[in-house]
């Protein structure tokens, strides 16, 4: 368990040493005020005020960046160590693979969670704002399922970049590879549950396109399926990277 | 400390590693040598547990590797070969960093790590970032991250390359420091370093152990005979004549020297016959300035062991 420790506490430092760190949260942040703002404009056009928090987690600027950041975040944390050769010096000492890949799963996995904290300022701000009359705002319900769906969608994309990343020594094909899939998953999803003719291929479509459950998720929806979806592909590729780094080393 | 029997690893392209046997004693200082490629690396990572093997047993401090990986590690302090380190941390916090991966107590950590980088020179750079550092220095990070464990054998795999003359005699000397306390194996292909540091060679050659002893043995064993170098103020003519007559002795080479003096290269079958040769020119009235054993330098017997393998 020290050891655990001991690795996630470097694999924080170094993610905050790195300069992509600090592109990434301007990037993202930036992104989540142009959400807000966004927002705002759809409040001045008379939509609701529970629209406007569902579109807190679930603005399509936010649920369409995410395959782009995740991999950027993602990219460095086995390509950098194969490129160094770290890795060599972090298996002969008595680390576990398994230990260190929950390490680095967990240090990204808290660094994003890092990147979606304005979102609770700006909770708090559309709070003040809220005119007195309007009763049951903010619907705690639905702010909790939208931050757990975050966390989800965030736990699964971070997995399949943890697995490119493994793959290679080169952060760039890493990053690629990471997008390459998250991306062209979630476009062709978005297509499958929503436009496709063929009532399976849609019900396929619902089941995997992260952006209808973001939606889900925001709206206050939790579905235990979904739930355990992202959670077992989750841990598949978590395994799957465990697999890479035990016999992929010379 | 180490027993290494009928190590095999294969890449799927090539054999890098085939059949090899050796042991190594506690205490001892060993010069792993080869030329590049011949397998010095992977049977280092396989020792340490790095790279599996095909077939094979390794033990280390009486552990098999493949069933007590962890055990095996925690004795074993390795350097691996281009010293890697993390380019953007202090040396203070990659010490610790590295001292808690290998289960050095925290209320230890502190002065395990103020004592290695004591020996190691490292006092005064500890918080320095490591990629700014000089190569010297960050060999020498690897050196102290390899030691803070107190482990009882020391791996290290070509400690000294890419370092200038100051730096290479300064981890040579904390190398040979650290022996009175660990076992160490230590790859190289510079032979100064060998015949400096360690007592005892072990050469590798195309994934195989070509040689394993020490230094005189095996050039004791290459050359069965001496060669000695004498001039002489002689007739070339008959002072070859002369000397190759006598028993044991045979002229190689001769020349006249630039000053009038006769140089003669003498193949004998021991460096003793120096006195005949001595006691020859007194009795046939020869100024004799010069008479010397030629010393075989460890880069002959290296190359003569590696070639003779690799023409077979």
């Amino acid at each position: 368990m020290s050891v655990f420790i001991s690795l996630l506490k470097k694999e924080l430092r170094t993610c905050f040493y790195s300069p992509i760190a600090y592109v990434v949260m301007f990037f993202f942040w930036a992104l989540t005020g142009g959400n807000f703002i966004w927002l705002l404009s759809q409040l001045a056009h008379g939509e609701s005020l529970t629209i406007a928090t569902q579109l807190m987690f679930s603005g399509p600027l936010l649920t369409f960046a995410l395959p782009v950041i995740v991999p950027l975040i993602t990219m460095r944390l086995f390509a950098e160590e194969r490129k160094l050769g770290t890795l060599e010096a972090l298996l002969t000492t008595s680390v576990r693979v398994p230990e260190l890949v929950l390490s680095k799963f967990f240090g990204a996995l808290i660094f994003y969670i890092v990147l979606w904290l304005p979102a609770l300022i700006y909770v708090l701000f559309q709070y003040r704002l809220a005119p007195a009359e309007v009763s049951g705002f903010p619907d705690m319900g639905a702010l909790q399922s939208g931050a757990l769906g975050v966390i989800l969608v965030g736990m699964l994309y971070i997995a399949v970049g943890l697995f490119m990343s493994s793959l290679t020594s080169n952060q760039i094909v890493a990053a690629i590879g990471g997008f390459a899939i998250l991306f062209g998953s979630f476009l062709g999803m978005m297509y499958m549950a929503y436009t496709a003719q063929n009532p399976a291929v849609r019900i396929v479509g619902q089941y995997y396109s992260s952006f209808a459950h973001m939606m889900d998720f925001a709206r206050g929806v939790v579905d235990s399926r979904i739930v355990i979806m992202y959670v077992t592909h989750a841990v598949w590729f978590l395994f799957a990277a465990v697999r890479v780094v035990e016999s992929k080393r010379a | 400390m180490i027993k290494v029997s009928g190590v095999t690893k294969k890449y799927p392209a090539r054999l890098a590693v085939d059949d090899i046997s050796f042991e190594v004693g506690r205490g001892e200082i060993v010069g792993f040598l080869g030329p590049n490629g011949a397998g010095k690396t992977t049977t280092m990572r396989m020792l340490t547990g790095y790279l599996p093997m095909n077939s094979g047993s390794i033990e280390v401090a009486g552990f098999d590797i493949s069933k007590h990986p962890q055990e095996v590690r925690r004795r074993i302090g390795y350097l691996p070969e281009s010293c890697p380190l993390y380019p953007e941390m202090r040396v203070d916090e990659y010490l610790k960093f590295r001292a808690s991966l290998k289960g050095v107590k925290a209320s230890a950590r502190r002065a395990k790590i103020n004592e290695v980088k004591e020996q190691c020179g490292l006092t005064e750079v500890g918080k320095r970032i490591i990629g700014q550092l000089s190569k010297g220095y960050r060999q020498r990070v690897g050196l102290a991250d390899s030691l803070v464990h107190d482990p009882d054998l020391l791996v290290l795999d070509e400690p000294t390359v890419g370092l200038d003359p100051f730096q290479i005699r300064q981890v040579r000397e904390l190398i040979t420091t650290l022996a009175k306390r660990h076992t160490i194996l230590l790859s190289t292909h510079i032979l100064q370093e060998v015949e400096a540091i360690c007592e005892r060679i072990l050469i590798i050659n195309e994934g195989k152990i070509v040689a394993s002893d020490t230094e005189e043995n095996l050039h004791r064993k290459l050359h069965a005979c001496s060669i000695i170098e004498m001039e002489v103020m002689a007739e070339q003519a008959a002072a070859i004549q002369k000397v190759s007559s006598m028993e044991g002795l045979d002229v190689r080479n001769a020349s006249e020297l630039a000053d009038g003096w006769l140089w003669l290269e003498v193949e004998a079958d021991s460096a003793s016959m120096r006195v005949e040769l001595f006691n020859l020119a007194v009795s046939e009235g020869w100024a004799l300035r010069e008479l010397s054993e030629q010393q075989h330098s460890l880069e002959d017997t290296f190359v003569q062991i590696t070639r003779k393998k690799g023409a077979e």
